[in-house]
């Protein structure tokens, strides 16, 4: 197991299941762990329909139990082991430059967003690729970008990473020169260019936020979004005087997450349940959410719950500030709930539920453009119009 | 130009081909617009047949059909008049002591007046005509008169081809992503690319039933509902006064328009608007289906500043039903004026999604297309 990272459940599941032909793994998968509380069947893949995205983002920012801690230290230890071994088996192997172990690689750091580590992994395939024609190099990006979003279907950022970074390395006119490497060269430039600006895209949404957080100010949050972490950290650094309410955001509840890391930022937090919200929005003067991709209409896709505190905040006159990256911008165009990928998640509702009872494991919702303000992306601050303007600039 | 304009309808009449007569009975609020009685002009247009010497003969017969009303619809229209200017270019030979590009671009400013005596322009033929123009005055002056007329009647095949029959294409690609097994789906009228989605998304082994709502006079829908029927979709056909009976039922409207403007209105056949408001108020998504040289970067507010006016006695008289004519012999009355207007305009809140060859895009990106399409088609 080559992955220190604290999704090695995660990762463990995809040692399981078969890796598409250009990846090889040198190293056995470990034996089973014991059940947590938290993820009772870890060996959960995707014929459970679990959505690997959301396993993702609970094994990063949900509670963490004492069991599991015990579990992520032993993994940590046993990767040292074979960390060595790893890069020596790498140098040997030659050819097997595989982008999702590259990716993985990247997605390591948990504060590291999935798309811009698919996007340096893209960027590392054009460095390493042997490839002497252009014609060649293309299809090796695409093969690339098709294997990584075929590792998780249900992510949009990804699958609107992967096909950003095309559309913005491939559209320049540097690949009419005759020279093949004076062209891969420039490719390369725009390829560390575009992974530089994803990744510093954080930093210039929380400057551009924060004209719009003032002294005495109420904000709503939900869900942990590390873009709206950086926004709010920011403004804490820029010793703004303001308040933070957070939904518990059932059920990863991953609000207590970030209650946690507010606290530490000595910003005063209110934890609230999910059912509190429209009795709590009226003392609040913003809602605040990140997105986990922003649709050609406008609107957002995120975690289960930002549709119904939209709905509320817009029935109360108050505004929705979206905080998004532009790599997030995907081609989709949902016209209700259900016309978009499912995207499951088991729920654990702490007692046994009968069989016959049916359970609503939805992640994700899609909250309609005309309930959004703003939304705050390395752009600027756009309203939920420009999305498609900017779509069409770039596909065409 | 505006109708109500009286000197500047008095010299149009002079240059005038044939003669028809004005609608005496008009409503005060559409005077701007033409309107003229409707029993003689097919007769009077036919009798002139030989008199007409300027006027080519496709020209003429493409003014025939749409003055009988054989040839209805923006994209068959469209068609019809580029296949004539095809014919017209083929035929042309330049006079002596004139150059083509002049000389071509009157003939052809004057078979389109010829052919808005008949009917008046839709907007897509608006965008056709001046797609053309552009295209005869960027001729290169070096190329001879058969290279030239060659060269045009090439971009006539490629913009009927591109632009129309391929962008339907993927239109139907496009939409039939969003018909879902289990739909119930609403048509209104007849549109020919909401009829090729519906077909092809039946080719693909989708479920779904549809509703073909139609309204007088014009009856549209029967045309749509046979076809349908013939390929064994399940339908149900109502007429527009029960839209909002059957509403609650449906879970997606697809409509086709005979133009969008920037402001994301939509201009489509009488009684879109009232089916969309309808769609809007049951939460029922609402698709508009039109392809991306309909656009127009005019702006309109309602259905009265631009319009067209149909025959009043459409509506006094119903086929077949003598016992409900009453109204029939009234069409002169004083007090009483008979509106049959052909178009509406819908506003953009209505609308959930337009679907172009561009694919998918909000009512608000129209204007954007409209700038990135007109750039486009100016450089090839």
């Amino acid at each position: 197991m080559w992955h220190r990272s604290a999704s090695f459940i995660l990762d463990k599941n995809q040692n399981d299941t078969v890796y598409p032909a250009d990846s090889v793994t040198l190293t056995p998968p470990p034996p089973s762990s014991i059940s947590t509380p938290q993820n009772p069947n870890p060996n959960l893949n995707r014929n459970m329909s679990m959505s690997a995205y959301y396993q993702t983002r609970a094994a990063h920012h949900g509670v963490v139990t004492s069991d599991w801690l015990a579990q992520s230290q032993e993994a940590a230890t046993r990767a040292v082991v074979t960390g060595g071994q790893e890069i020596v088996d790498g140098g040997k192997s030659g050819r097997a430059f595989s982008v999702i172990d590259e990716f993985n690689n990247w997605r390591k750091q948990p504060d590291l967003a999935e798309a811009v580590a698919a996007i340096r992994a893209l960027a590392a395939v054009i460095r390493n690729s042997e490839a002497k024609t252009m014609m060649e190099l293309e299809i090796e990006l695409k093969k690339a970008s098709d294997s990584l979003k075929s590792w998780d279907t249900t992510s949009i950022s990804l699958t609107a990473g992967c096909d950003l970074f095309m559309r913005y390395v491939t559209r320049t006119s540097a690949l009419e020169y005759e020279d093949f490497n004076s062209a891969r060269s420039r490719l390369i430039e725009r390829a560390e260019k575009f992974g530089e600006i994803s990744y510093k895209a954080r930093k210039i949404i929380a400057m551009l936020s924060q004209d719009f957080i003032f002294d005495g100010c109420t904000i709503l949050v939900h869900g942990f979004s590390r873009v709206v972490m950086e926004v709010l950290k920011m403004a804490a650094q820029n010793k703004k005087l303001f308040r933070v309410l957070c939904t518990e955001g059932r059920p990863d509840r991953s609000g207590l997450r970030l209650a946690n890391e507010l606290a530490k930022l000595d910003v005063p937090v209110k934890l609230l349940i999910d059912s509190a919200v429209a009795y709590t929005m009226d003392e609040v003067d913003m809602v605040f959410v990140g997105a986990d991709g922003v649709v050609e209409s406008g609107g957002i896709i995120n975690m289960m719950g930002t549709y119904q505190i939209a709905l509320v905040a817009h029935s109360m006159n108050k505004p929705v500030y979206v905080a998004a990256e532009s790599y997030k911008f995907a081609r989709l165009y949902p016209l209700d709930q259900k016309d978009m990928g499912p995207a499951l998640r088991p729920i654990d509702f702490g007692v046994p539920i009968p069989s016959k009872v049916e359970v609503e494991t939805s992640a994700r919702d899609y909250t309609p453009p005309q309930y959004l303000t703003l939304l705050f992306t390395d752009l600027g601050v756009l309203t939920p119009s420009v999305v498609s303007d900017e779509l069409i600039q770039l596909y065409l | 130009m505006q109708f109500d304009d009286q000197g500047r309808v008095n010299k149009s009449k002079k240059r005038a081909v044939f003669n028809q007569p004005e609608a005496k009975n008009r409503v005060e609020l559409f005077r701007h617009l033409p309107q003229y009685e409707h029993g003689s002009q097919l007769t009077d247009l036919e009798s002139k047949f030989l008199e007409l010497d300027s006027m080519h003969p496709a020209v003429y017969k493409v003014g025939v059909q749409y003055l009988a009303g054989d040839v209805t619809g923006g994209n068959a229209r469209c068609i019809a008049m580029l296949r004539a200017f095809q014919e017209v270019i083929n035929d042309y030979s330049t006079p002596p002591g004139k150059t083509l590009v002049r000389d071509l671009t009157a003939k052809i400013s004057s078979y389109v007046s010829f052919l808005i005596e008949c009917r008046p322009l839709s907007m897509s033929m608006g965008n056709a005509i001046r797609f053309q123009k552009s295209r005869i005055a960027k001729l290169p002056l070096t190329l001879s008169e058969t290279e030239a007329k060659a060269a045009l009647c090439n971009d006539i095949d490629r913009f009927i081809n591109e632009k129309i029959i391929l962008a339907d294409k993927v239109i139907v690609r496009h939409a039939a992503t969003k018909v879902r097994d289990g739909d119930v789906l609403l048509t209104y009228g007849s549109s020919c690319v909401v009829e090729m989605i519906l077909l092809y998304a039946h080719e693909l082994g989708k479920q779904f039933r549809v509703v073909v709502v139609d309204s007088r006079p014009k009856h549209e829908g029967q045309a749509l509902l046979r076809r349908l029927l013939a390929k064994g979709l399940s339908c149900t056909y109502t007429h527009i006064n029960a839209v909002s009976y059957i509403m609650h039922e449906v879970t997606r409207v697809f409509l086709g328009a005979s133009s969008v403007l920037s402001n994301g209105t939509t201009y489509s056949r009488v009684g879109t608007a009232c089916v969309a408001m309808v769609a809007h108020a049951f939460r029922v998504p609402v698709l508009i289906c039109c392809e991306a040289y309909k656009f127009h970067e005019r702006v309109q507010l309602d259905s009265i500043c631009s319009n067209e006016l149909g025959d009043s006695n459409d509506i006094a008289r119903v086929p077949g039903r003598p016992d409900v004519n009453s109204m029939d012999n009234r069409t002169n009355e004083k007090n009483l004026q008979f509106l049959n207007l052909m178009y509406d305009a819908t506003p953009s809140e209505y609308v959930s999604m337009i679907i172009t060859d561009y694919g998918m895009i909000p009512p608000t990106s129209v204007p954007v297309i409209v700038r990135e399409y007109r750039r486009e088609y100016l450089l090839i």
